[in-house]
């Protein structure tokens, strides 16, 4: 992992002494320590870094104070259904139901200061910059009444975090020069499958300068991707292996332990 | 030790889940039931996709129940002819049962009427064999001896007609209520993701007059065959079964069975019966908790589609 983020590091060096002369604006290039995750069966989770260098030249403008940068990662859109419970006859029920389209099955948005902070909410919600400032998109025939909309989408937002699939990090984007930068960001073990996007936006003082968009995989491999193959490729003969692999366990403990 | 379940998506301690299954197995060994309806919610509690558990167990059970109908199959304590109309119906019974499932799953109603049903069920189950176990202990303290059992013995369901006989199991009854029983419990057993044991084996000691000896074979063989059409349908239609997750499950249900088994021999019957069916309701008593209690969170998240 060192020697990998070192040869990165110098490469980055090297792209941007290349890139930069392009005009007036800061050009912005970032590249991932890696740009697939690959799951086995020890998969406990992994870890990205993120590089990156804010491009400037004698043409740049000149610029007083410090650049924000938001580095955010967002995993393969899903449908969500939230609900909520109430009482209905004595009993607990579920009742009222929003659902939500297009969501990203997972957000980490890692940042040099919280998004409040860095512009103003035209902007973050423009870009989706910070959980409080996604678009969370709700179909038209929604049943829920205007006024507890909101308690559907805090509830919705609270529990992806307590799950650790949405978290922000403020403060967790680190400057290693003027112009160099490096965010780490963690995947947890339910980290889901499927293709992610790692966006960096570069900001100063409520101003979007710059974006760049990077790709990154999460895809099981080996056993663990053929296993999957199979149950969805091949269902019946899932099925049956299945059957066979239990009948013969059983049919094998029963040999084992027969006591005559 | 973590270990990635390749259909849940998700990692999991190891040890953790062969342990829930080693203790299912045990009291599966030790009380002659499949477990699901234990498994099936310890699997949930400890952050399996519900889907998931519900299919993953029946394949276990297939495991655990093939381990012992092989057993009594060895000792001839099988009624091939009862299981196979027991069977029959139970298809019937399943096909209703994955209906009705998909139907409350997409109006969100599924959790409440899984606890509903196990609440009721438990309850009644556990409730009826709490009586009865206790009452066979206090008489066996007080020295008196149980009427002893005359195989002629009728109750209501021996006047019903379409009379079959069923050599193995001495008896010579109408196929309706084994029809309706067999049914039943397939349906229940698919909407609940459970094999039925718990509830097959008293219906067929007390309402059938099936001699014991025979019942728990015969039950575990209808379990064997249903619950292997089970799999193969939640592998064609749900695409749920974590073959990872059931493997070590297996491994750790079989093994845990046999201890069961052994300890369940130095064990009365009706102090057996006291204890599983404390056990059943003390099961039914954590769901009605859920339902009757206002929840720490009053809200759920579902994802309908897509992958997570």
């Amino acid at each position: 992992m060192i020697s990998r983020g070192r040869s990165l590091f110098l490469g980055l060096l090297f792209a941007a002494t290349l890139h930069a002369g392009s005009g007036q604006a800061e050009s912005l290039i970032t590249s991932l320590s890696s740009d697939q995750v690959l799951i086995e069966s020890n998969f406990t989770g992994a870890e990205i870094v993120i590089f990156g260098q804010i491009g400037r030249d004698g043409q740049t403008v000149a610029r007083p104070g410090n650049y924000d940068l938001a580095v955010v990662l967002r995993g393969p859109e899903q449908i969500v259904t939230t609900r909520r419970k109430d009482r209905f006859l004595g009993l607990w029920v579920n009742r009222e139901a929003e659902t939500f389209y297009a969501v990203p099955s997972f957000y980490v948005m890692s940042s040099t200061r919280p998004p409040t902070e860095m512009g103003h909410r035209t902007m973050l919600e423009k870009y989706g910059i910070g959980i409080n400032y996604l678009n969370l998109p709700i179909s038209p025939q929604s049943e829920v009444p205007l006024s507890d909309r909101d308690d559907f989408r805090d509830a919705f937002l609270r529990l992806r975090r307590q799950q650790g699939v949405f978290s922000e990090q403020a403060g967790k984007v680190e400057f290693l020069t003027d112009s160099l930068f490096r965010t780490t960001i963690s995947l947890p073990a339910t980290t889901p499958v499927g293709v992610y996007t790692v966006d960096t936006y570069l900001i100063h003082e409520g101003a979007m300068l710059a974006t760049q968009e990077k790709g990154l995989t999460v895809a099981k491999t080996g056993f663990e991707q053929m296993a999957f193959d199979l149950a969805h490729q091949r269902p019946a003969l899932y099925g049956v292996l299945a059957v066979v692999i239990a009948v013969f366990t059983g049919w094998l403990a029963g040999v084992v332990f027969r006591k005559d | 030790m973590q270990i990635y379940l390749p259909i849940a998506e998700i990692s999991v301690n190891m040890f953790l889940i062969f342990g829930m299954g080693g203790a299912v197995g045990f009291l599966s060994g030790l009380f002659g039931i499949g477990g699901g309806f234990l498994l099936t919610p310890l699997l949930i509690f400890s952050g399996i996709p519900p889907a998931v558990a519900v299919a993953t167990v029946t394949t276990q059970i297939v495991a655990s129940s093939s381990s012992g109908v092989l057993a009594y199959w060895r000792r001839g304590a099988i009624d091939m002819k009862m299981a196979t109309v027991l069977l029959i119906a139970g298809v019937v019974g399943s096909a209703a049962g994955a209906w009705l499932f998909e139907i409350l799953k997409n109006m969100g109603q599924l959790d409440v009427v899984i606890s509903l049903s196990y609440v009721t069920f438990l309850g009644t189950i556990g409730g009826l064999m709490l009586v009865e176990s206790v009452g066979a202990i206090r008489r066996r303290r007080q020295g008196s001896n149980r009427p002893a059992r005359h195989p002629g013995q009728h109750n209501w369901i021996h006047g019903l007609p379409f009379k079959m006989r069923f050599r193995q199991s001495k008896l010579y009854v109408s196929v309706i209520p084994i029809l309706a029983l067999g049914a039943g419990i397939g349906f229940l057993g698919t909407v609940l993701g459970i094999g039925g044991g718990f509830m097959m084996v008293p219906a067929l000691i007390y309402l059938l007059r099936m001699p014991t000896g025979i019942v728990v074979g015969t039950s575990l063989m209808q379990i064997l065959f249903t619950m292997a059409a089970a799999t193969i349908l939640h592998a064609m239609t749900t695409q749920t079964i974590d073959i990872v997750l059931a493997l070590i499950l297996m491994v750790g249900g079989v093994i845990g069975a046999q201890f069961g088994a052994r300890m369940g021999q130095k064990l009365r019957g009706d102090q057996l019966r006291l204890l599983l069916a404390l056990l059943v309701l003390a099961v039914g008593v954590r769901f009605a908790v859920d339902l009757l209690i206002t929840p720490d969170d009053f809200f759920s998240v579902a994802i309908k589609e897509g992958k997570g």
